[in-house]
């Protein structure tokens, strides 16, 4: 029970860090059209800017300087980078942040080299929060999920609440209307994909100190990102916090069941030829855990193409 | 026409002729080459023709470099299957993998069919470290060439040829295919789906087959590369694949038939001469990428054809004065940005800093010349010709323009 009990809570966290990086992606998605390669690449580069940053400011101030960092990079990519290919189509404008998050990831390299950093938690936040089942649950854990859970709620209420929020969901609904009206939508684009950047950066610079911050930490975390958007429905926010848990918690979950698909079918006397079998009936669960995301986005584009919350198709 | 044959016959003749001329180091860069150009054109089928972009296209490569492994060893290069044939299996597994694959994959276009074959492709490299039969964990899988048809295939020149005639056959059936009535719809594809279903064509149907295709002939190129290194190892089911096929091919160009053979082919060509010079060859292919993606969206050899079509080689003395001069900015930018990027690279490795005991840190060495870290030479060099570099490209590209007032 308590197991199941940390599983969740851990899967619940991971989710929202998903959904850190997946909302600035889905948002962009709705509004521009594109699909922003680069963007799991602004959550590396806010892990290894605040890592880069926190030996001269310390860890606090640098967790808040590389947000703001990561967020002008993203501006200067949209501004110089993707506006001037935007009339070669979206194919281009996806290809353009392809290559921009292959440069990204070669200079982390080349600065900090191809190993993983010392980028960690301060000592003043590695205690624990609780005990629960004869193990110490961190606090930095409960720290990164209510930052997340403050994010959401943050944007949400400008989104929905604010007179920014209303020219931003306009210019996402009919860009050509909104900017007709008087509102400068190639600004708002600019805003939008920096904030999304900042966001991404700051998932980053949190989660890089509590997992490992390494040249690869963009590949692994964007092809999920890409996941949970598409599970969620392009352009969707709240599809994106929901499929950010779902995939957080079933991952998380699945991590610790060692059973196998020959224990499966052992219930109904099937057990034995499918050990005798071999190969994929006998892996277990826990081992195909990095494989799930991908098996529950092929099934939600079989039975719901447009995602759990989208519209567009 | 005729000048193009006459050329394509001169260049089928200069790959056959080159292991002659060229050293076993060379040869073997070659072979590489010719696998590179062969995958990139199979991988444009789909995205150039098709205009269906795939992000996981190492997966169909792969599969096909393990079946080919397999059968040499299940056949031992005798039988049904002697060693030339052996690509067929990869193509074969290759055909079968594309029509599952594509199945899903095709059932949405855009940025969702992008998705589905980048998960589709990280499906395959997540579950494939657990699969030890197929794919032999860490070590895995070996096979050797066997003698067939009077042939040992010991020698890498051996080897080449093999390659080189399985890669013109399969170029030259791609190329075929453009030209048959599926080929045409292909295109049909990329420019307006809508339309080709009010025509009564089966739209889904028609993209598996282009998609199983292109999945096919990037089977028969890892087939290729598995009878070249002997071996198959799961990393070659890696994203570092799949996305240099998109890099290579964008940089070609994709839309002209041999704009990604022949990008591929360069890029792996400097690839392998710079391999040993530099470390940072895969931040000069982005870049590369990013500025052919950025300023010649047709990519290096579509740019060419294009210019030739429109006979844009005029060759009046300011035209070719400012040609020249272009060409001396490009050449002073890349030499600034490549000082650069080597003196950062030599600065930011481990090994520097370990030399760095006490105050004043030690120069590096880069251009058989010495290097001091805070000397104002060290960067203003490298910048300063990279911004008289760019002012000069700037100038230059201004006057080869002539809708901006420049000479035509």
């Amino acid at each position: 029970m308590e197991h199941l009990f940390v599983a969740v809570l851990n899967g619940t966290i991971y989710g929202l860090l998903l959904f850190m990086v997946s909302a600035g992606l889905t948002l962009i998605f709705g509004m521009m059209g594109v699909l922003n390669f680069a963007h799991a690449s602004f959550y590396m580069l806010g892990a290894y800017v605040a890592y880069a940053l926190s030996g001269v400011l310390g860890f606090a101030l640098a967790v808040i300087v590389a947000p703001i960092v990561v967020g002008a990079v993203g501006v200067v990519v949209e501004r110089y980078f993707l506006r001037r290919v935007h009339r070669f189509g979206h194919a281009h404008e996806l290809l353009l942040t392809f290559g921009l998050s292959f440069i990204i990831a070669e200079l982390i390299k080349l600065f900090f080299g191809n190993f993983p950093v010392d980028y960690r938690v301060p000592a003043a936040l590695s205690f624990a929060a609780f005990r629960i089942g004869g193990t110490d649950y961190p606090v930095y854990r409960l720290i990164m999920g209510a930052v997340a859970v403050a994010m959401f709620g943050v944007i949400y209420a400008l989104l929905t609440t604010t007179r920014v929020g209303i020219v931003v969901r306009s210019a996402i609904f009919r860009p050509r209307m909104a900017e007709a009206l008087g509102h400068n939508v190639p600004l708002v684009f600019m805003g939008v994909f920096g904030v999304g950047a900042a966001l991404a950066g700051l998932a980053g610079a949190l989660a890089g100190a509590f997992y490992t911050t390494n040249p690869n930490m963009a590949l692994e975390l964007g092809v999920l990102v890409f996941v949970v958007v598409v599970i969620g429905g392009l352009g969707s926010l709240e599809g994106a916090m929901v499929a950010s848990l779902l995939i957080g918690v079933v991952t998380s979950l699945a991590v610790g069941i060692d059973a196998s698909f020959a224990d499966l079918l052992g219930v109904v006397g099937l057990g034995d030829w499918a050990r005798a079998v071999g190969g994929p009936l006998t892996l277990q669960v826990s081992s195909l855990a990095a494989t799930i995301p991908f098996a529950l986005m092929l099934l939600v584009l079989l039975v719901r193409p447009s995602g759990l919350f989208g519209d567009k198709s | 026409m005729r000048t193009k044959v006459i050329l394509l016959a001169l260049a089928v003749a200069a790959l056959v002729a080159a292991p002659a001329f060229l050293s076993p180091g060379l040869v073997n860069a070659s072979i590489q080459m010719l696998i590179a150009a062969l995958f990139a054109s199979a991988f444009s089928l789909l995205c150039g023709q098709a205009g269906m972009l795939s992000f996981g296209h190492s997966a169909y490569f792969g599969i096909g470099a393990f079946a080919t492994i397999h059968a040499m060893n299940a056949f031992n290069g005798a039988g049904l299957l002697p060693t030339p044939l052996l690509p067929l299996v990869g193509g074969l597994l290759g055909l079968v993998s594309g029509i599952a694959a594509g199945w899903f994959a095709t059932k949405r276009t855009g940025v969702y069919f992008s998705m589905i074959t980048l998960a589709l492709a990280e499906l395959l490299h997540a579950l494939a470290p657990h699969l030890k039969e197929i794919f032999g964990g860490e070590a895995g899988v070996s096979a050797m060439r066997m003698p067939a048809w009077g042939f040992s295939f010991g020698s890498n020149v051996e080897v080449y040829y093999l390659t080189l005639g399985w890669v013109l056959l399969c170029l030259l059936l791609l190329y075929l295919y453009t030209l048959t009535p599926v080929g045409r719809l292909t295109l049909g594809l990329r420019e307006n789906t809508h339309r080709l279903r009010f025509l009564g064509y089966n739209v889904h149907r028609l993209s598996v087959l282009v998609f199983a295709i292109s999945a096919m002939f990037s089977g028969v190129a890892g087939g290729l590369q598995a009878l070249n290194i002997e071996a198959a190892n799961y990393v070659v089911l890696d994203m570092q694949l799949s996305a240099s096929v998109v890099l290579n091919s964008y940089i070609g160009g994709v839309k002209v038939f041999l704009g990604p053979a022949i990008g591929a082919a360069l890029m792996s060509f400097f690839g392998y001469a710079v391999s040993d010079l530099t470390r940072s060859w895969l931040l000069y292919q982005g870049v590369l990428f990013v500025l052919v993606m950025m300023f010649l969206p047709d990519g290096l050899v579509g740019e060419f054809a294009k210019r030739i079509r429109e006979g844009r080689f005029g060759l009046g003395w300011e035209r070719l004065s400012a040609g020249l001069l272009f060409a001396v900015a490009l050449v002073l930018a890349i030499v600034g940005f490549v000082c650069m990027v080597e003196l950062a690279q030599r600065f930011f490795s481990t090994d520097y800093r370990s030399m760095i005991v006490g105050t004043p840190w030690p120069p590096v060495t880069l251009f058989g010349r010495e290097w001091l870290p805070f000397s104002p030479v060290t960067w203003g060099l490298p910048l300063g010709l990279m911004a008289v570099g760019l002012g000069l490209l700037n100038f230059a590209s201004h006057r080869l323009d002539p809708e901006r007032g420049g000479v035509s």
